[in-house]
């Protein structure tokens, strides 16, 4: 299940976690996020216990977006040990977000 | 400027001394004499949504968007491509037959290789595919990745122009299709269309030659192979009956005869080799066409046309 990341759960889901994770900023208004959200689902349901998935509401979660300085969206982090390793910048292909996590595990 | 259909009317024409626009005179008169539209299926995908900069042009703000939360976002776009295609031509000197140095020195297997991949290049790119180029004689000498890119265009029709110029002919360039068709297998990563344009002459290498052919089908790229001859010399060996000196372009080696001897011999060995080359072709399901030089460049751009029709 993607987790729902919040300025007030992120430290504990994402900092204090060794497996990599994975982040997708989105907003309610963005068509091309609603691409990616499944996507995001798929590999939720996939990676189930080998990596945290997780997404971030940006319009009632700035302070996390500010945190990692997003600008576009979608946006998608791959973060392993609170360090920003890759990032997928607007909407892609699935296999692309796949390989990025395999990367990292 | 009438419609430039074969390297005879470009002659004519040199003075533009401008591939592109050459190009796009010969694909220009080729398409309005098609019934349906070649161009279709291509289109710019609406991938993110990017913070708008002050200063930056208003043109791409998302206005019902600032209208509904008060945001002001840009919207970014991405290019999407259909098809990657590499264009790859034999450079080696037997391409610079019949040679000559008089007033028909641009009417040679090379000259019209040229035009055709600067005619394909503009039909491509008015398809928004991705097109590359590579040049080879006995090596790669020039490799040019498929982009969509302008630059990348102006790159490759610079290239083709310089290849062109008389005085950069160079004689004793052999060939070697075989390795660079092998090198380019391996450099090509994405499924692309592979365009050939050589004259396939390679001496006692004839097996592994198909084996090259094979290592491109086998990473599953499509290949269009243009045989390019002149077919009224090369196939019908069309020489009077008088004695002719032969000169190998690629290795300079000359031999005195006359045509007549031996004219029923040449035809049935080439007749035999394009033949062979025919058959295995057809097994690994690569286009062969027979491109003659003093045809029409319809020829050519019916068989691209066709095959990417097949392509989807």
């Amino acid at each position: 299940m993607v987790v729902e990341i919040t300025d007030s759960n992120f430290e504990e889901l994402i900092l204090k976690t060794d497996k990599p994770v994975v982040i997708d900023f989105w907003a309610v208004w963005c068509g091309p996020c609603r691409m990616v959200t499944p996507i995001v689902e798929e590999m939720s349901a996939e990676y189930d216990g080998k990596a945290v998935i997780g997404e971030v509401d940006v319009d009632s979660n700035p302070d996390i977006a500010t945190k990692y300085g997003i600008r576009n969206i979608p946006t998608v982090l791959f973060l392993k040990n609170g360090e920003i390793v890759d990032k997928q910048v607007g909407a892609a292909p699935k296999q692309k977000f796949v390989d990025k996590l395999n990367a990292l595990l | 400027m009438p419609a430039l259909k074969s390297i005879l009317d470009i002659e004519q024409f040199l003075q533009f001394d401008n591939l592109e626009l050459i190009a796009r005179e010969v694909v220009e008169g080729f398409i309005t004499g098609l019934h349906r539209s070649p161009f279709h299926g291509f289109s710019v995908e609406f991938a993110e949504h990017r913070l708008y900069n002050q200063g930056e042009s208003t043109k791409h703000i998302d206005w019902k968007l600032f209208a509904r939360t008060d945001k002001l976002f840009v919207k970014q776009y991405e290019e999407e491509t259909n098809l990657r295609c590499q264009l790859v031509i034999d450079t080696s000197s037997s391409m610079l037959f019949p040679y000559s140095k008089g007033s028909n020195q641009l009417r040679n297997k090379l000259v019209f290789s040229v035009y055709s991949a600067a005619a394909l290049i503009y039909l491509l790119r008015k398809q928004r595919d991705a097109v590359g180029l590579t040049l080879f004689s006995d090596e790669i000498e020039d490799h040019l990745d498929p982009r969509l890119s302008s630059v990348n265009a102006e790159l490759m029709y610079g290239k083709l122009t310089h290849l062109i110029q008389p005085e950069n002919y160079r004689l004793r360039k052999t060939t070697d299709t075989t390795e660079t068709l092998h090198l380019i297998a391996e450099k090509i990563h994405k499924r692309s269309l592979v365009i050939i344009f050589s004259d396939m002459i390679e001496t006692n290498k004839t097996d592994e030659l198909f084996q090259a052919l094979q290592h491109l089908r086998y990473n599953k790229h499509e290949v269009i192979l243009f045989h390019v001859t002149d077919h009224k010399q090369e196939r019908e060996f069309g020489f009077s009956n008088r004695p002719y000196r032969f000169i190998d372009l690629e290795t300079g080696h000359q031999i005195r005869f006359n045509p007549h001897e031996v004219k029923s011999h040449y035809i049935d060995t080439v007749k035999n080799y394009f033949n062979e080359l025919k058959v295995k072709c057809g097994q690994y399901q690569i286009d062969l066409v027979e491109a003659d030089i003093n045809q029409d460049f319809k020829q050519v751009l019916y068989a691209y046309l066709l095959k990417r029709k097949r392509f989807f």
